[in-house]
């Protein structure tokens, strides 16, 4: 079986790999499989960001939204981890999207139905360029954001409007 | 200068194509199997459920075999019997067991994930999200990383 473990992904990614220091040449450019870990950074963190204030919205909603939570912030935690950060360069921290929460509950579970969708369908976008150990992390991630699209049908099915 | 990847010591960066499928297929062989053993101690819905998943196994199977083929190799023959994880013995372990076939179905595609091939790899991706599903319906939860190792995270 050809597995694969988060641990097992030594992908350890640098900001900067110069053969020589040249400083009139500016910052160095991120790789592709940079880029693609701080896109999916910035994502997590704007799931993990939506699924907070819904919950403080609608706290009779936390059991099943925190257990959804709990995963999204070890998709953050596993990403974060594949990246070494060399002094002066930080992976990116601030929230880029934050969309009002709904004021009825089944919206509310909709719009974090959407983000889900949203999310895995641009994991799966970054799998091309990416190295394979790193494909591998997206592809697992954006099966796990699938199940959640499951449970959040499950959610809104049993939520009043 | 750009930023690369420092190292990746321990983990193949590309896998064959064929022996990605085979591994793949091999998982499907295991779960066409597995579900005749758990479907016989499961009752009604759950009954039905383990049905229409043994069913989809065997059409994933096939579309696995075909593309085998296509590759110009020979897919590899299920096997006469498969060693259980654990024992099966009520309906309790029976979706224990459901869940386990489709946490090994999961993995396989998720190994088809590491080919080159684009194409190949987003097949894997997407395939790996329906076993994914089953697994968190037989377990009743999800998982933050489907196909990965268990207990690595």
């Amino acid at each position: 079986m050809l597995a694969a473990s988060t641990t097992t992904l030594p992908l350890f990614l640098a900001l900067s790999a110069c053969a020589g220091p040249n400083p009139l040449a500016g910052p160095p450019p991120l790789s592709a499989d940079v880029r693609g870990l701080f896109d999916a950074v910035t994502d997590e963190q704007n799931l993990i960001w939506i699924y907070k204030r819904t919950m403080a919205s609608y706290s009779a909603m936390a059991p099943t939204l925190g257990a959804l939570l709990a995963e999204h912030e070890a998709h953050l935690t596993q990403l974060r981890a594949m990246i070494v950060e060399p002094p002066g360069k930080t992976v990116p921290a601030a929230v880029t999207k934050k969309p009002a929460v709904p004021a009825a509950a089944a919206t509310a579970v909709a719009q974090l139905h959407a983000a889900e969708q949203s999310a895995s369908t641009a994991q799966l976008r970054r799998l091309g360029r990416a190295a394979a150990p790193l494909a591998q992390l997206y592809a697992s991630i954006a099966a796990s954001e699938a199940t959640h699209l499951t449970a959040l049908s499950a959610l809104a099915a049993r939520s009043p409007g | 200068m750009t930023a690369t990847p420092a190292a990746t010591p321990s983990t193949p960066q590309t896998v064959q194509p064929i022996a990605a499928l085979q591994a793949a297929l091999a998982a499907e062989h295991a779960a066409v199997y597995g579900y005749g053993v758990a479907g016989a101690l499961l009752t009604g819905g759950n009954q039905q459920a383990a049905l229409a998943d043994w069913r989809s196994h065997e059409e994933a199977r096939d579309t696995l075999e075909a593309m085998i083929v296509k590759l110009g190799a020979t897919p590899v023959a299920a096997s006469a019997a498969y060693t259980l994880p654990f024992a099966v013995t009520d309906a309790r372990s029976a979706r224990r067991l459901a869940a386990a076939l489709e946490d090994g179905v999961t993995q396989g595609y998720l190994g088809v994930v590491a080919v080159s091939d684009t194409t190949l790899r987003t097949f894997g991706a997407l395939a790996m999200q329906t076993p994914a599903k089953r697994a968190a319906a037989w377990r009743g939860t999800t998982e933050a990383f489907p196909g990965m190792a268990a207990g690595t995270t």
